[in-house]
């Protein structure tokens, strides 16, 4: 034990000289201050934007997101500034995914952007959240990529599957196998991070691979021959995006959140209008370093969801078309392979009644 | 092979003046030389990259297709598109089909894979990296994101020296200190270091502490050891003979022990700052993304290597500009290992002139010893 608090003051002496250093604002905390709770504790810098200052308590919102087309749509909101026009401050934190969910673990951020079902393997490490808005719901970005000579999913007996084990592909896949009359029996299924898929396949190594774009929009490019045999339009709602909150900050900020939610909605509706398609990939495509034509590609494999959407998959149901279904399925699959022991009270991780709320008090 | 006897006695030696031999043991090139085999060393990389590169019969594994021939010819290969990267056997299987069916041939260009893009094209890719303007408002230009990094390194290597250096050169002195924390530093410096990244973020929140205890932990452990093996080289003789004119431990420590060691250990920082570097790329992905490696990895996703590699060479460019300014500077460092007193001329001279104002301002205090 001794050792260990020495090693643990060895590594983080520096940052008690490191918050010496003049850096970005939001970092000043000591880190002793820091570790404690996220939302409420630390005391408002009040840098608020001028008209919203007045109508805004506390510190920034600080939100978590990462590289899917479904939470990149963020960014507009940003750019054009709609969370000063709808009197709350928000911070948008640019993460890789699995660190967003580190961040919000520690509760280093007020949100976080992930899918229904990772946010219950974040709560079984700890870390609660609620599901306060569905962003979209994955519609062809997640794919079964086989090598040329695989033509359906029953041609999969026996061959080599590539997947990165526990998340959602990995869902997607049993999913497909099933409806194939298949289990994962019948395959096997070789472990692999979902950001080399592409290589993974070209190597031989397997005969297909689950994976997300971008990564199964480059397996399709770089094997030729390639096809999708099974994508995420076959199980629509299997797979939804949402924005998890700390519920601490539910409870104490929940009037911004409802903000948050709101522009959300104006988000896609700007995105789901036509004329605006030109714009909104071009915000959303420099975020990823990607251009606007190549984006507008991952765009159309996202199925954004609005208003009307996300009223209609927050009503309880048993299906995919709800996200209490799609979490029941989720969950089932979680403790079945082991990602966490026991069943969690899913229907806690969501909370339909900012949507409603907002649907109630137009803007 | 040499007959020993006249040839040692001066003989050789003076064979050798007449005629200097490139390859023998440990004698160093002609210093007029020298720049030639550090551009060399340069070139023969880059000429071996051009040459996969550029010459289409070596190596060049894929065809990219520039024209399909006859997609109404149905047969094995008939995926075959244009613009895409396939294998030659593909290709040529592509094209006896097409020619069994009397139709028209697919045309291509024989290519490398993507994951190596020719000089021309990383060149190009550098460029306009640097002369992108940032697309979102908020975002930063990319050698302010390189700055950024720079600014990392340094913090997480200046800790790691603070405390590193002195802790080092004490173990490297006083054995008991050694036995006591040496063991402990082995054990942890084997952990790797991007496994604290979460714990870090835990704990120290999302800006650049993180980080910078991420490079920290990675350069510090090895660090200690490396300050102290070096420390334990210094020559014994040296301490014997202070000892023997009664040093105490500390005179030993400052006036034999250090100076000693100073050179070598100047060295081994020039080393150590590219372990620091190794661990960047790990390090500004935990927490918020930021840096060079937010554009690395960010390419990297969408598989354009030219920017991937273009960024690679950034950091081989300011490490190796680092390195050089630091070898220079050692030059003039240590007069009493190089006998280079430059610099510490320059500095007598400086405090001569200053000399009078020293004096005084000193007026009032008599030198008491006297």
């Amino acid at each position: 034990m001794i050792r260990i608090s020495a090693f643990a003051f060895a590594c983080f002496a520096p940052a008690l000289f490191a918050a010496c250093d003049n850096k970005p604002a939001d970092t000043t905390a000591p880190p002793a201050a820091s570790a404690a709770t996220p939302a409420a504790s630390t005391p408002a810098p009040a840098v608020a934007s001028a008209s919203a200052a007045s109508e805004t308590a506390g510190p920034p919102l600080k939100i978590a997101y990462s590289d899917w087309p479904g939470w990149v749509a963020w960014d507009i909101a940003m750019q054009k500034g709609w969370f000063k026009e709808a009197g709350v401050d928000v911070e948008l934190k640019w993460f890789e995914y699995a660190p967003s969910m580190d961040a919000f673990s520690a509760g280093k951020v007020d949100a976080v952007a992930v899918t229904n079902g990772d946010a219950l393997v974040t709560g079984s490490t700890g870390a609660p959240s609620v599901a306060i808005l569905i962003n979209d719901y994955s519609n062809g970005n997640d794919m079964i990529v086989a090598k040329k000579g695989i033509k359906t999913l029953a041609d999969l007996k026996g061959k080599k599957i590539g997947v990165e084990v526990g998340l959602v592909d990995h869902l997607l896949l049993l999913k497909a196998l099933e409806s194939a009359k298949l289990t994962d029996k019948d395959v096997k299924i070789v472990p692999m991070k979902t950001d080399q898929a592409a290589q993974t396949l070209k190597s031989g190594a397997v005969d297909a691979v689950a994976a997300w774009q971008p990564n199964s929009g480059a397996a399709l490019k770089e094997v030729p021959g390639s096809t999708a045999i099974f994508t995420s339009t076959n199980v629509p709602g299997l797979i939804y995006d949402v924005l998890a909150v700390n519920p601490k900050s539910l409870a104490a900020r929940r009037v911004d959140w409802e903000k948050v939610v709101k522009v959300w909605f104006k988000v896609a509706d700007f995105i789901k209008d036509e004329k605006n398609v030109d714009d909104a990939a071009k915000i959303m495509s420099a975020r990823v370093g990607l251009t606007p034509d190549a984006y507008k590609l991952l765009m159309g494999g996202t199925a954004f969801q609005d208003m009307a959407g996300d009223i209609l998959h927050f009503k309880k149901g048993d299906g995919l078309d709800s996200i209490y279904g799609s979490s029941k399925i989720v969950d089932d699959f979680n403790v079945k392979n082991a990602v966490y022991k026991a069943p969690m009270k899913y229907e806690e991780y969501l909370d339909p009644s900012l949507v409603d709320d907002a649907s109630k008090s137009k803007m | 092979m040499v007959p020993p006897s006249s040839a040692v006695r001066g003989g050789a030696r003076t064979r050798i003046s007449e005629k200097p031999r490139w390859f023998a043991v440990r004698r160093d090139v002609p210093s007029k030389a020298r720049p030639w085999f550090w551009i060399g060393a340069f070139l023969i990389p880059l000429a071996l990259w051009s040459i996969v590169s550029y010459v289409p019969w070596i190596w060049h594994p894929l065809v990219l297709v520039t024209d399909v021939g006859d997609a109404k010819v149905q047969g094995q290969f008939s995926y075959l598109e244009a613009d895409q990267l396939v294998d030659k056997a593909d290709f040529v299987g592509r094209n006896a089909e097409l020619a069994a069916a009397h139709a028209k041939l697919a045309q291509g260009i024989p290519s490398n894979p993507i994951f190596l893009p020719a000089p021309h094209q990383i060149a190009r890719a550098f460029v306009t990296a640097f002369r992108t303007p940032p697309q979102l408002a908020g975002d930063l230009w990319l050698h302010q994101s390189l700055l950024h990094s720079c600014q990392v390194i340094f913090w997480g290597f200046f800790y790691s020296a603070l405390f590193g250096l002195p802790l080092g050169i004490l173990c490297g002195t006083f054995p008991p200190l050694a036995r006591l924390v040496e063991p402990f530093v082995d054990f942890v410096r084997y952990m790797p270091a991007p496994v604290f990244g979460a714990l870090a973020v835990a704990v120290l929140g999302l800006g650049d502490e993180p980080k910078i205890t991420i490079i920290f932990i990675g350069t510090f452990f090895q660090m200690l050891l490396i300050v102290a093996n070096t420390t334990r080289a210094v020559n014994g003789g040296l301490l014997e003979a202070a000892q023997t004119l009664g040093a105490s431990n500390r005179q030993l420590l400052w006036h034999v022990v250090v100076p000693g060691a100073l050179p070598q250990l100047y060295r081994d920082m020039r080393i150590l700052v590219g372990w620091a570097w190794t661990y960047l790329v790990v390090a500004e992905l935990i927490g918020e993304m930021s840096g060079i490696s937010a554009f690395l990895y960010q390419q990297q996703r969408y598989r354009h290597f030219e920017n991937v590699y273009a960024g690679i060479v950034m950091i081989g460019i300011i490490g190796l500009v680092t390195d050089q300014v630091l070898g220079f500077i050692g030059r003039y460092l240590f007069p009493w290992e190089t006998g280079n007193r430059q610099l510490f001329r320059l500095f007598a001279r400086l405090r001569g002139r200053r000399a009078p104002l020293v004096e005084a301002a000193g007026q009032p205090k008599p030198a008491p010893s006297v």
